[in-house]
């Protein structure tokens, strides 16, 4: 009881210090607060993002332009630090199963609707379901320039629809359509599509993921569409990685690094 | 007008069986009924709200020709719609099984029969 009045008093101080510190802040969407305009002096960079993205890139989307254009060395190497979490979690978690494991892998059953009953309204729901999902994961990744969504969130949902494979039967249902060689090669190839565009920029006698001097290859008018394009691609490389790092993180925890049933 | 008027009547009653389901899930004895108040609840609250919001937004529609943005908005709420309606009773069922697998006993009235136990062989 006394603790009770305690936490409350504990939380009223808190929650008040709080309240007072946010009545410092400036208002929502105020064009004058520092972030959006700069202190006197010194103009902020946004102002350059809002006015001159879709001059520079031709996308619409300025978070999505500043991602993958302006700061793609920054993005380039947030996709490594998830392809390195997964590799982290592969070298903590993974054990080679023995023999015995390996043959009840075999024998395991092959159909969502399969043995207990309950299954066939969990495996329909989820066959029907799965590609949706995986369709609408791809219009997340490919709308990216247009409306909120890039390779990161589709990514999450594209690897999400094989959790939920895996959650549906088993574990072995999903890799038997994400198999753990494929998913340790498309985590690869993302960071690889990533670092191709930059080293294709520089070998076009421009600096590192400078999209602008891959026109020639893309054949567009001006450098602006080349920008536009290559932002697409690498975040085609960004979904890969994060695709294949969500399913390897998820099936080797769940199956405690055996990769063998799961749940 | 009218358009304004369904709409907010679409939308009050999906309001009126989120509360409905929200107290459930309060006061209802046990995991079951619960999970059944806030499954039920929520599936078809969150249907009348997004038909509500899809009925409000034919106020901008004039013709097919001049606003198929409208009309695409609309059918992705509609897409929506469908897919809570196929994913939420799902999810509780799966939440339903999972918890009577786990072996979480139901409350049950003292002068009513149990007839639980009957079917559990036959699944």
């Amino acid at each position: 009881m006394l603790s009770k009045v305690f936490a409350t008093i504990a939380v009223a101080i808190t929650g008040s210090i709080l309240l007072y510190g946010v009545s410092d802040f400036p208002a929502f969407g105020d064009p004058h607060s520092p972030a959006n305009a700069g202190v006197p002096g010194s103009e902020s960079v946004s102002l350059y993002f809002i006015e001159e993205s879709y001059k520079d890139t031709k996308v619409p989307n300025i978070v999505t332009s500043v991602l993958a254009d302006y700061r793609g060395y920054d993005t380039m190497f947030e996709t490594v630090v998830i392809f390195a979490a997964g590799m982290a979690i592969f070298a903590i978690l993974r054990v080679v199963g023995n023999k015995e494991e390996t043959a009840a892998k075999a024998a395991e059953e092959d159909s969502f609707t399969n043995g207990d009953h309950n299954r066939i309204i969990v495996g329909t729901t989820v066959r029907i379901v799965v590609p949706v999902i995986q369709l609408f994961a791809l219009y997340v990744v490919a709308h990216g320039h247009h409306s909120p969504g890039g390779g990161f969130q589709g990514g999450v949902i594209l690897g999400a629809s094989f959790i939920i494979i895996a959650l549906a039967e088993n574990l072995n249902a999903a890799l038997r359509r994400l198999s753990e060689l494929n998913y340790v090669r498309l985590a690869a190839i993302g960071i690889f599509i990533y670092a191709a565009f930059g080293i294709m920029a520089q070998v076009l006698g421009s600096n590192f993921l400078d999209y602008g001097a891959l026109q020639p290859i893309f054949m567009t008018d001006g450098p602006e569409m080349a920008r536009s394009h290559s932002m697409l691609g690498v975040e085609i490389g960004v979904a890969f990685t994060v695709t294949a790092i969500m399913f390897a993180i998820y099936a080797n925890l769940a199956s405690r690094g055996q990769l063998v049933k799961g749940l | 007008m009218i358009i304004t008027a369904i709409s907010v009547i679409f939308i009050l009653a999906g309001l009126i069986f989120f509360i409905g389901g929200a107290v459930g899930l309060i006061r209802f004895p046990d995991f079951y009924t619960r999970t059944h108040a806030a499954g039920k609840g929520d599936t078809l609250s969150s249907l009348l709200v997004i038909l509500g919001f899809a009925i409000y937004q034919l106020h901008d529609f004039e013709s097919l020709s001049h606003d198929w943005l409208t009309l695409l908005v609309i059918l992705k709420m509609l897409g929506i719609s469908v897919f809570i309606l196929i994913t939420s009773p799902t999810s509780t069922h799966a939440l339903m099984d999972a918890g009577w697998e786990d072996g979480t006993e139901p409350k049950i009235h003292r002068d009513r029969p149990n007839h639980l136990n009957d079917d559990c062989e036959k699944f």
